[in-house]
């Protein structure tokens, strides 16, 4: 579904991505871990139309991506979260749900800001993070587990093909990481593709069925997570070259 | 409910009336003056206030289309015997036109280089007026005919008054379609981009479009204000009406009233036209005038820098909420 | 459209690099403060007509010459720059987006100040060498307009030294490239917030004692000024001094060969046109950075 090709991109001095490679198949959640500074975000803020990558190629079904706007990018069916989690802070949660678009045309641009349709679309998806009866709470007044939440439900209501998920239990407590996975997988069940970046291996581990390695901007790794966790290359870039892998 | 909406309202009614019939009671031709004054700085301020309060991008080059709206109807006038009041709204569009392309251009950059470029604008216009002079006459400046309609000049008595009616159609035609993009998908697109612009875009909003179509809906009422403007003055050059000073006022007005609101910028002009009128009025010798609108920009910022709605709701919420807090204990 | 004689050429190019450095000098301060603050000091115009006047007014009083007077003057305004942001722009909450209000306020304040106080009338310092002219192979240049430019040069030279060579340069640097990252090393950003603001108003004071002997200036003349010299930092990318160099220089010239190709009226407008176009293409301006704050 996803295919990045050879992407590279430098800044400044410092390669970030150099010469990145990965494939995302449809209808899998594929995990990207690396240590930190790998370019895992880089890659993230490059596939959805922040950066424009120094050179190579991002294939979306078939099609290429990489010169598309952010909001192109949104259209075509790709959602993606950030790592630090990022809402409209001042606008209620309803009013985070409705922002999102999938399609625009000149008539939607000046319809009713909130229509009924799109108010019942957006409260099934906060019945299903629970979240239901913040829906005319400010977002900044939320919690943190809660706003990830939110920002999670509210890139559904683009219905998108492709989630990219950035680090989406960072910071988060144990339960809420449970809900995060459930909500992954059953998302997953239901036909979504997820690529998703992150340090909790227990997390990685369970949900994914493919998972990339990426060091200093490349692919170093890739496969099922057995075998992921027994690479010995993984291991040197996550511990550093004096550690070999034991038995 | 139907109820509280109608009384909510009515405050609305009651102005609309105490203004459609002001000229009637009000003679003196000053205050005239000056209630056209406010409205106008209204709509210009109410205009700004789609660029600039909804999406946050403070334009300082807004005069650039007032001036263009002055000089367009003031030569469809001299050349093509065109009434103002008819005109001004179709060469507004011209006006709105011009707009779309400098918006498109000026929007690419970062919103800090933004107030910069228009700023720049203004000085274009400027210079264009001033050395086009086979078209704007240059340093003299345009003159139209004494305001009337065919051939009947209006009395003076009279003169004033149909141009606070137009003012007035125009003043509630802005004000209105502020609402309707603040209720808009396009308007909630927009307070997204002032929030967080990158998010917007994230989120499938082409931020670039929809600032470009704010920059254009800000510019239309602008220049109809403008062409007004030419005609009740009879009289323009580039010095008058290509003036930073002017797109100045409009963001000091916003701010004061509550930018990003819609009715901010309607009070904020109500109290700052005829403020601002009588300072002028009382050391207008000096500059000193503008040492009180620093002043008061300043103090705006630095203390209250919501403007006075947004200032007043938030109170009018904490009590409520202390109210209700007490009511539970 | 006369074409003039290659000679003629020269001698205008010659004039638009003299004036570009001093309109380099001008703009330095304020694409410093921008690089470290993010601040736009839109009252950067007001700055260079209140050190003109004071300037002109140490003249009045002590026939004291401009480029001397810079000794007063700088020190002034430095301290005036360093309180400005120490005491008001440090307390705003969103410095981006509100710098450029409430220094417009400062400026216009300033501008209704200095105008009460000087009234409107155009004032300029003369110099007993305001009218001579030295001649450079056949070439005539005004000394007023090569005093400027070397005085313009010393202080960027200054300058560049502070930036490159002392401690207080390097935590500058420091903070124009990634402010969290040099108060994470232990630079004090504020301290060095308010300094730079002092150091860019003071640049400010010897672009005004210069501007007092070559162009006549009043109260209102800021506006110009601060349209000039924002102009200059957005076409060099903001925050990038070799970029308001640049810019200046192109200012300066574009300005002098329109005068003389065209008509003296048009040189004004060439520039902004210059502005736009190339923000067509380069948004960022001329050497400044592809930031996609969006990110």
């Amino acid at each position: 579904m996803l295919s990045v090709q050879n992407v590279s991109k430098a800044f400044g001095g410092i390669k970030a991505v150099d010469g990145g490679s990965l494939e995302v198949k449809k209808g899998t959640v594929t995990g990207l871990i690396g240590p930190n500074g790998s370019g895992k975000t880089t890659l993230f803020n490059i596939i959805t139309g922040f950066y424009p990558p120094d050179s190579g190629e991002i294939l979306f079904n078939n099609q290429p991506i990489q010169k598309l706007l952010p909001s192109q990018i949104c259209h075509r069916g790709i959602g993606r979260t950030f790592q630090i989690t990022r809402l409209f802070w001042k606008m209620t949660v309803l009013e985070n749900m409705i922002v999102p678009v999938r399609h625009t045309g000149w008539r939607t641009l000046f319809s009713q800001g909130v229509k009924k349709i799109e108010e019942e679309h957006a409260m099934e998806l906060l019945d299903m993070v629970g979240l239901t009866k913040f829906r005319d709470d400010e977002a900044q007044k939320m919690s943190f587990g809660q706003q990830k939440l939110l920002e999670f439900a509210a890139i559904l209501m683009s219905d998108p093909e492709l989630i990219l998920l950035d680090e989406p239990a960072g910071g988060v407590n144990p339960v809420m990481i449970e809900k995060i996975m459930t909500l992954v997988d059953d998302l997953n069940r239901q036909g979504k593709t997820f690529l998703v970046v992150e340090h909790n291996m227990r997390l990685v581990m369970e949900l994914c069925q493919h998972i990339v390695v990426l060091d200093h901007g490349q692919k170093i790794a890739e496969g099922e997570p057995a075998a992921i966790q027994n690479n010995p290359l993984v291991l040197e870039a996550y511990l550093g070259s004096e550690h070999h892998a034991g038995a | 409910m139907k109820q509280s909406l109608i009384f909510r309202n009515a405050w609305l009614f009651v102005a609309l009336i105490v203004l459609l019939a002001y000229p009637q009671f009000q003679k003196n031709q000053y205050y005239q003056h000056v209630m056209i004054m406010t409205m106008m700085a209204a709509v210009l301020s109410s205009s700004w206030n789609i660029l600039g309060g909804y999406a946050g991008y403070t334009s300082l080059g807004h005069a650039a289309f007032f001036g263009l709206g002055g000089y367009l109807v003031a030569l469809a006038h001299n050349r093509y015997g065109w009434h103002p009041f008819v005109s001004t709204w179709f060469l507004a569009i011209i006006v709105t036109g011009v707009a779309l392309i400098l918006g498109w251009i000026s929007l690419r950059t970062q919103g800090s280089a933004f107030v910069v470029v228009t700023i720049a604008m203004v000085f274009i216009f400027r210079l264009l007026a001033l050395n086009l002079s086979g078209i704007t006459n240059g340093a003299r400046g345009l003159t139209q005919p004494r305001p009337g309609w065919g051939d009947v000049p209006w009395s003076p008595e009279f003169i004033k008054v149909p141009f606070h009616y137009i003012m007035l159609v125009l003043l509630c035609l802005t004000v209105f379609v502020s609402w309707r993009i603040r209720q808009s998908k396009f308007g909630l697109g927009l307070i997204a981009i002032r929030e967080d612009e990158g998010k917007a875009e994230a989120v499938g909003i082409n931020t670039m479009l929809y600032k470009v179509l704010a920059f254009g809906f800000s510019a239309y009422f602008v220049g109809v204000a403008g062409g007004i403007y030419s005609y009740f003055f009879t009289y323009i050059d580039p010095q008058f009406i290509f003036d930073v000073f002017t797109g100045v006022t409009m963001v000091l007005i916003a701010l004061l009233g509550g930018r990003g609101t819609l009715w901010g910028p309607v009070l904020g002009a109500f109290i700052m036209e005829p403020l601002g009128n009588w300072i002028i009025g009382e050391f207008g010798g000096t500059q000193i005038h503008l040492t009180v609108f620093g002043g008061i920009l300043l103090g705006v910022m630095l203390f209250m820098p919501q403007g006075i709605l947004p200032t007043i709701t938030n109170v009018i919420q904490q009590r409520a909420k202390a109210r209700a807090a007490q009511v539970q204990s | 459209m006369t074409m003039p004689s290659t000679h003629l050429l020269i001698q205008t190019i010659i004039l638009g690099l003299l004036v570009g450095g001093v309109y380099a000098l001008m703009s330095s301060g304020l694409t410093l403060i921008f690089g470290v603050m993010r601040v736009i000091n839109v009252a950067h115009g007001a700055f260079l007509v209140l050190a003109a006047y004071l300037t002109y007014w140490i003249f009045q009083f002590t026939e004291l010459d401009p480029i001397v007077s810079i000794v007063f003057t700088a020190p002034v305004l430095f301290l005036i720059g360093w309180g400005v942001q120490r005491y008001i722009l440090s307390r705003l909450e969103n410095p981006e987006r509100s710098s450029v209000l409430v220094t417009f306020a400062f400026a216009i304040t300033m501008e209704g100040l200095m105008g009460t106080f000087w009234k409107t009338t155009f004032r300029s310092v003369k110099p007993e060498y305001v009218n001579e002219v030295i001649k450079f192979a056949t070439y005539r240049i005004p000394v007023t307009r090569l005093i400027g430019f070397g005085a313009a040069l010393v202080v960027l030279l200054i300058l560049y030294i502070i930036l490159q060579r002392t401690n207080l340069g390097r935590a500058i640097r420091a903070t124009i490239q990634d402010r969290s990252a040099a108060q994470l090393v232990g630079v004090n950003v504020q301290a060095v917030s308010a300094l730079t603001f002092g150091i860019g108003i003071a640049t400010a004071a010897v672009g005004g004692s210069l501007l007092s002997m070559i162009y006549p200036f009043n109260a209102s003349s800021q506006t110009d000024w601060i349209t000039r010299v924002l102009s200059i930092i957005v076409l060099g990318g903001m925050g990038s001094l070799p970029g308001a160099f640049i810019a200046a220089i192109i200012l300066g010239v574009s300005e002098q060969l329109t005068a003389v190709v065209f008509r003296l009226y048009w040189s004004p407008i060439v520039f902004y046109v210059a502005l736009f176009l190339i923000l067509i293409f380069r948004p960022q301006g001329l050497m400044g950075e592809t930031v996609r704050e969006k990110a």
